[in-house]
C-alpha cells in the first residue's frame, strides 16, 4: 500500500474530487441560466437566451452592475499609488516602528469584514458621507488594500537593491532611478495586485450590504437580496455575468505575469 | 515609465530633469527614512479611516441602550458586555461558530493540502493550468455567487431532490442546516488555503523526498515524516487564515443556513440592524476581534507565523 500507485491513486482521487467541488456550482449556474423554463430546473427545461435578454430590461440589475464597475474602478485606482509607495518602503527601508507598522497596515485583513464594514459604516455616517457612492469604493480599498501590499512586496523582494545603487552610482537622481528601476521591476505585482484589487471589490459583499443602501446597492448585494425571495433564472444570467469576467481577469492575469507566478516558493 | 522615458528625447528628459528639480526643491530631505515615511503616508491614512471607525465601535459599545428613547445613553458602562455574558444565546453562537471555524480548517487543510502538492509537482505543464485555472475561477467568482450555485444544486427544487424524485425517493433536507454552511464554507475556503500552502511546498527541494524514498521509505513515510513537516509553515498560514475568515463569516451562514444557523457576524448584524442596538452589537464586534486575535496570537506563539510573516525590512 506504499508504491508508487497507490499515492497516485490517493493523491488525484482528492484532487478530482475538490475540482469537482469548486466548479460544480459555476458550471451548475452556467446551466440553469440557459433555461428557458420559468423556474430553475435541471436538466433545463430547453434551452434559451431569454435570460439573458430579460436581463437588460432589468433596471435595477443593469444600474447595480454599472454602480459596482465605478466602486470597483475606485477602489483599484486608489490601491495602485497607494499600496505600491507602501509595499516599496516596508520592504526597502528600516526605520522605527517597522514591525508596528506593519501590523497597523494589515488590519484591514486581520480585522472581521462585519467589524470592518460596520465601522466604516459608523464613521461614514458620522461625517455625512454614507449613501454616496464614491465612498464605498474608498471603503473596499481600505479592507483589500493588505493585498495590493502582498503582491507588491513579493515583486519588490524579488528586485536586488543593488540594481538601484548602479542606476545612482551611474549618476541617475532619485525620481529617474524610481522610474526607470524600481518601478518596472516591481511592475508584475503591481499588475497581480490591481487585478486582486478589482476582482475582490466587484465581489465584495458584506462590506458594501453596510456601505450601499438602496439607492446605491450593488451587484452583490443585489444578489443576495434576490436570492431571499424567489429564485429566479435572472439571477442565474447575472451571475454568468460574475463568471466571465473572473474569465477574463484569469486570462488577463495569465497573459501578464503568468498564473505560475502564484506557485513561486518563499 | 522606463522605455516612453528613454525613448522620448530630449522633451522627456527635460521633463524629468524638472521633476528632479521641483522634487528637490520641494522635498529637501535626502534620507532615506523621510523617503519611506512619505512613501507609507497615503497607506497609514487610508487604514486610519477604519481605526478611526474601531474607535466609534468601542466607544458605541460602552453606552447602553436607553429603551425610552431609542438612543445610546450618555454616560459609560459595561452593561453590554455583561448582558452578552448573561444571555446564553450568545455563548451558544459564539460555540457554534467556533466549532464550523475548527471543523472546515481541518478538513479544507486536509484536502487543500495533496490539491497544492499536485499542483506544485505535476509534470504536466497543461494540467498545471487546468489545475491553476480551477482554482482562481471560483476565487474569483465571489461568494454570493457561489452560495447561490449551491441553492440550485442543494435545495428542496434543487438538482438532487429532483434526481431523487426521478428514482423514487423521497427529497432531503440538504440545506438551511449546519452540515449545508460547513460544506459550503469549506468549498470558500479551498482557494485560500491552497493559495497559501503552495509556497511551502515549492520550496520543498524535490531530490529531498527522493532522498527519502531512495531511503527504503514508502510514500506515506515519506509525506509523514519530510513533507508535511517541511510544509509546516504553509498548513499553519492556511489554518489560521481559514479558521479566521470562517469564525467572521456572514454570507454562507445566512444564504446555506437560511436563519437556523447564526454564527457571531449574523449575530452582530441582527444587533445592529434587528434589536437597532448599536452598543450591543459594538460590543459583540469588539468580543469578536479580541477573541479571534487572541487565538491567532495564541497559535503564532506556539507554532511561528508561517508564511504570513511578511519578510523584508530593510536588508
Amino acid at each position: 500500500m506504499t508504491g508508487p500507485r497507490s499515492k497516485a491513486i490517493v493523491l488525484w482521487g482528492i484532487v478530482w474530487a475538490v475540482v469537482i467541488t469548486l466548479s460544480l456550482p459555476t458550471v451548475i449556474v452556467i446551466g440553469a441560466s440557459f433555461t428557458a423554463g420559468e423556474i430553475i430546473a435541471f436538466p433545463p427545461e430547453g434551452l434559451s437566451l431569454r435570460w439573458y435578454g430579460e436581463l437588460w430590461q432589468l433596471d435595477h440589475f443593469r444600474d447595480a452592475l454599472m454602480r459596482t464597475l465605478y466602486v470597483s474602478v475606485i477602489c483599484t485606482a486608489l490601491s495602485i499609488p497607494v499600496g505600491t509607495l507602501a509595499a516599496i518602503a516596508l520592504v526597502r527601508t528600516r526605520f522605527r516602528f517597522h514591525n508596528a507598522i506593519q501590523v497597523y497596515l494589515l488590519l484591514p485583513f486581520t480585522i472581521p469584514l462585519v467589524v470592518s464594514g460596520l465601522s466604516l459604516m459608523i464613521f461614514f455616517g458620522e461625517i455625512r458621507i454614507l449613501g454616496q457612492l464614491w465612498p464605498v469604493g474608498v471603503g473596499l480599498c481600505v479592507i483589500n488594500l493588505p493585498f495590493m501590499i502582498w503582491s507588491v512586496s513579493a515583486s519588490v523582494n524579488a528586485l536586488d537593491p543593488e540594481l538601484e545603487n548602479a542606476a545612482q552610482n551611474c549618476g541617475a537622481p532619485p525620481v529617474q532611478t524610481f522610474l526607470t528601476v524600481t518601478l518596472p521591476a516591481v511592475t508584475p505585482g503591481v499588475i497581480t495586485g490591481a487585478l486582486l484589487m478589482f476582482i475582490l471589490a466587484f465581489n465584495e459583499f458584506l462590506v458594501s450590504l453596510f456601505l450601499t443602501d438602496s439607492r446605491t446597492v450593488t451587484l452583490p448585494v443585489q444578489i443576495y437580496n434576490s436570492i431571499r425571495s424567489v429564485i429566479t433564472p435572472d439571477l442565474a444570467a447575472v451571475s454568468v455575468v460574475y463568471i466571465v469576467i473572473a474569465l477574463v481577469a484569469i486570462w488577463v492575469l495569465d497573459r501578464l505575469v503568468g498564473l505560475e507566478i502564484f506557485l513561486r516558493s518563499k | 515609465m522606463a522605455r516612453t522615458g528613454r525613448s522620448a528625447g530630449p522633451l522627456g528628459w527635460r521633463l524629468l530633469d524638472a521633476v528632479e528639480a521641483a522634487l528637490s526643491a520641494l522635498w529637501p530631505f535626502r534620507s532615506r527614512q523621510a523617503v519611506a515615511r512619505a512613501f507609507l503616508l497615503p497607506a497609514l491614512l487610508l487604514v486610519g479611516l477604519l481605526v478611526i471607525g474601531l474607535g466609534y465601535m468601542v466607544e458605541y459599545s460602552l453606552h447602553e441602550l436607553n429603551l425610552a428613547t431609542y438612543r445610546l445613553a450618555d454616560d459609560y458602562s459595561l452593561a453590554n458586555y455583561r448582558y452578552l455574558i448573561e444571555r446564553p444565546t450568545y455563548a451558544r453562537i459564539l460555540w457554534r461558530t467556533f466549532l464550523a471555524a475548527v471543523i472546515v480548517s481541518a478538513v479544507t487543510v486536509t484536502l487543500a493540502f495533496p490539491y497544492a502538492y499536485v499542483l506544485v509537482r505535476t509534470p504536466s505543464a497543461a494540467m498545471r493550468k487546468f489545475l491553476l485555472i480551477a482554482l482562481f475561477l471560483p476565487f474569483f467568482i465571489g461568494q454570493v455567487v457561489r452560495a447561490y450555485g449551491w441553492l440550485i444544486i442543494l435545495g428542496r427544487e434543487g438538482v438532487i431532490n429532483r434526481g431523487l424524485g426521478v428514482i423514487g425517493l423521497p427529497p432531503a433536507d440538504l440545506i438551511f442546516n449546519y452540515p449545508a454552511v460547513i460544506f459550503g464554507l469549506i468549498q470558500y475556503m479551498l482557494p485560500f488555503a491552497i493559495l497559501l500552502i503552495v509556497p511551502a511546498i515549492a520550496a520543498i527541494g524535490e531530490d529531498v523526498e527522493r532522498a527519502s524514498e531512495g531511503l527504503g521509505a514508502g510514500w506515506v513515510a515519506t509525506f509523514r515524516h519530510v513533507v508535511i513537516p517541511m510544509a509546516r509553515p504553509g498548513l499553519i498560514g492556511a489554518s489560521v487564515v481559514v479558521f479566521t475568515l470562517t469564525m467572521t463569516d456572514f454570507a454562507m451562514p445566512e444564504i446555506l443556513g437560511g436563519g437556523t444557523t447564526d454564527f457571531i457576524a449574523s449575530a452582530i448584524y441582527d444587533a445592529f440592524f434587528q434589536l437597532s442596538n448599536p452598543g450591543l452589537g459594538a460590543a459583540l464586534s469588539i468580543v469578536l476581534v479580541t477573541l479571534g486575535s487572541a487565538i491567532v496570537a495564541g497559535v503564532f506563539y506556539v507554532a511561528g507565523t508561517g508564511t504570513l510573516g511578511v519578510r523584508g525590512g530593510g536588508r
